[in-house]
């Protein structure tokens, strides 16, 4: 049943990284043709409340739909149990409403993934979460979702590391998204979220930096290899990904 | 061939497509053609009309161009009557809204509105999505003046220049060549009857096969909407030299019509 | 009616104190009462009534203003919201059990930075006003107010009238309200004000 959603889950890619003390979520952003209004794109990345950020991949249309239940559920939470939502509640939330319309008759079902992230209140432990259209939900230390999920996330397994930096984990979360979005910085969105702060979005010029350096890595590395490459061997020619090839954590 | 997926309620096919939705954007492209213009000043909207019998009133009003609000006008590309149900209900929700906040609505969440309905449909128990798209013209004070494209499936977008229904694919092209960023809203009314022109399958125009409507700023700082009346686009055809010649017989008629003869 | 509301706006900003008295019949149940509510970045809401009713009926009111906040991500200016609650107070008046709840509601204009006050009682009357009071203060502060404001005070300004009010709310109301909680709202946003409550008045 799953394999229906495919080319619905396939519109973008979004991914979401865990450090020791920020959760970052990175998408990639379609470019604006010509004549698009750039005021009024509407984004993949999302509030659910202050605390509560949500990526979706998938169907805008019925994102919209899910992100205002899961916003009006929010504030009900707030209003009626005095308490901001946890991570938890609101993925489970979530992944209720997706699940609810895989069973009814006569709905079709959420065509989107999600990821949801943020902090519960009074606590400064990451949170990563994933919702699937079946209303499956699961926590992650990085996950990707959309369009080559899996080659991010096979990219995410080789190089995720433990205790991450707010430095590291966005370098690591832009690096994994451009493994598959060749465009660079222009196309890329990232929200940073960290215990008791408002949601960043970083501006673009640092998504640049972050980006320039990346290259700049890829290439030093591989000229590396070029040079230690003994000649005769020509098996060194053939290119594959090792565990060395991991982002630096400067 | 995919007979199982789309003769009921709208569900995924084996490769996650909405067969339904896209049947309606089908319908949509066999429409006459809607542009909208964003300009410095304001918005044009144009629409091409279907003059599909010569028996057929024309004096009739507007049937393409709709006021939603005190601050918003749309065109329709699509089904009339599906139409005409978004565009009461869209009424209804500005009003609605106006009633609760006494401001109107912001743009971008009356199209949310109707989006989200249009959505509802596509997801919903065994009803077909509607088969419509909207060009949306409006004003509010934290955007200024903007313009949305919105189709059947809940999707929409914001857009400096757009275009829906049939030759819209040529009609974008040629938006995108001649778009200029802070044209007047007069240059952008000139560049709505040029793309029209050349999109519609008649090389000459006339007042009874083209619809026009704007929003603007007067220089007291009020929004105004326009629905133009037939002499107000044959002035413009005549300026930019795309009019159709008029007969000796053509214009008696017209003028009988007028004096109710 | 025990209840202190004031509030005052000026040529950037709009200020709004209540008294910080929490009362049940005669006896005072708590001195640091806060009876104001933030709506949004740029509006609060202070309220007085039975009590129950002013603390379900802001924080009911709180919670659609922040989801609209979110829903929309562009907040609600404070004439919307103050028409919003004006229909929320009409519709609960007509109900069997209506909200018994005065408010004052003051902010700053997210887009043109213009700071409005709106007075709001029980009936759903709604009134824009460049200063306003609720309950016996009324009687001691609006003739001060009417005498001594004007539409383009400074923060310093407004706050010296509030003192002012005080002083004369001290002299003469028979009633200890526990003095003020003073908040003031401007471009950027809300913050709490000091204010001198143990002020000592020169009585009679």
């Amino acid at each position: 049943m799953a394999s229906g959603y495919d080319r619905a889950l396939s519109g973008t890619c979004a991914v979401g990284v865990k450090g020791s003390d920020v959760v970052v979520l990175g998408c990639e952003k379609r470019s604006a043709m010509k004549l698009q209004d750039t005021r009024i794109t509407p984004s993949k990345i999302g509030l659910i409340d202050t605390h509560v950020c949500l990526a979706f991949a998938g169907l805008n249309a019925d994102a919209r739909i899910l992100v205002d239940k899961a916003r009006l559920e929010a504030q009900s939470h707030r209003l009626n149990l005095e308490d901001p939502v946890t991570i938890e509640y609101i993925t489970k939330y979530v992944a209720g409403v997706q699940q609810r319309y895989t069973q009814s008759g006569g709905v079709r079902p959420f065509g989107i993934s999600t990821l949801i992230v943020g902090f519960d209140k009074g606590n400064d432990q990451p949170r990563l979460y994933q919702t699937e259209p079946s209303g499956i939900y699961s926590a992650w230390k990085a996950n990707a979702i959309g369009r080559s999920s899996k080659t991010v996330r096979e990219f995410l397994e080789r190089n995720y590391k433990e205790d991450m930096d707010r430095e590291a984990t966005v370098r690591l979360a832009i690096k994994s998204l451009l493994e598959v979005v060749q465009t660079g910085a222009k196309n890329i969105e990232i929200a940073i979220m960290a215990p008791g702060k408002p949601v960043e979005m970083l501006p673009v010029e640092d998504i640049e930096s972050y980006v320039k350096n990346i290259e700049q890595e890829k290439q030093e590395e591989a000229a590396k290899k070029k040079t230690g490459r003994t000649p005769g061997t020509g098996s060194a020619a053939i290119l594959t990904r090792s565990a060395q090839d991991e982002p630096g954590d400067h | 061939m995919s007979r199982r997926y789309d003769s009921r309620t709208t569900i995924f096919s084996p490769d996650g497509r909405l067969y339904q939705v896209e049947y309606a954007l089908e319908a949509i492209s066999h429409a006459g053609t809607a542009i909208g213009i964003l300009a410095k000043d304001g918005i044009v909207l144009a629409a091409e009309r279907k003059v599909t019998s010569k028996l057929l009133e024309q004096d009739t009003s507007a049937e393409k161009l709709y006021i939603l609000n005190d601050n918003m006008i749309c065109a329709v590309a699509g089904m009339t009557a599906d139409a005409n149900i978004l565009i009461n209900y869209a009424r209804q929700a500005a009003q609605r809204y106006l009633l609760t906040y006494n401001e109107d609505i912001p743009c971008e969440q009356l199209v949310r509105r109707l989006c989200d309905l249009k959505q509802g449909y596509t997801q919903h128990g065994g009803l077909r999505p509607f088969g419509v798209s909207f060009i949306y013209a409006g004003w509010d004070p934290q955007r200024q003046f903007q313009l949305y494209l919105s189709n059947p499936s809940g999707n929409y977008g914001g857009w400096k220049a757009t275009s829906s229904g049939a030759n819209h694919a040529s009609a974008q092209s040629l938006l995108k060549q001649d778009y200029k960023e802070d044209c007047t809203l007069k240059e952008a009314c000139g560049m709505a009857v040029k793309v029209l022109s050349k999109t519609m399958d008649s090389t000459k125009l006339s007042s009874e096969k083209i619809e026009f409507a704007t929003v603007g700023q007067t220089k007291d700082g009020k929004i105004y909407h326009k629905l133009w009346s037939a002499e107000e686009i044959t002035a413009l055809l005549k300026e930019h030299d795309l009019a159709k010649d008029e007969t000796t017989e053509e214009r008696r008629a017209r003028h009988d019509r007028r004096e109710g003869k | 009616m025990p209840e202190v509301l004031l509030g005052i706006t000026g040529k950037d900003f709009t200020l709004i104190a209540a008294s910080k008295a929490a009362m049940r019949g005669a006896t005072i149940l708590k001195a640091a009462d806060d009876k104001t509510r933030q709506l949004n970045k740029h509006t609060l809401m202070a309220f007085s009534g039975e009590a129950g009713d002013t603390v379900q009926f802001a924080e009911y009111i709180q919670a659609n203003a922040q989801l609209y906040s979110m829903r929309n991500e562009t907040d609600l200016s404070p004439s919307a919201l103050a028409h919003f609650v004006r229909g929320e107070l009409a519709s609960s008046l007509r109900s069997r059990k209506p909200y018994n709840v005065n408010l004052l509601l003051g902010g700053v204009d997210p887009i043109t930075h213009q700071p409005s006050l709106y007075w709001l009682d029980y009936l759903a009357s709604l009134a824009p006003v460049p200063y306003a009071a609720h309950g016996y203060a009324q009687y001691y502060c609006l003739s001060l107010l009417d005498k001594h404001h004007q539409p383009d005070i400074t923060l310093e300004r407004g706050m010296e009238l509030l003192t002012l009010c005080a002083d004369e709310l001290k002299r003469r109301l028979p009633i200890d309200f526990k003095g003020l909680i003073v908040k003031a709202v401007t471009k950027d946003g809300i913050k709490e004000m000091p204010f001198d409550n143990d002020k000592v008045v020169k009585g009679t």
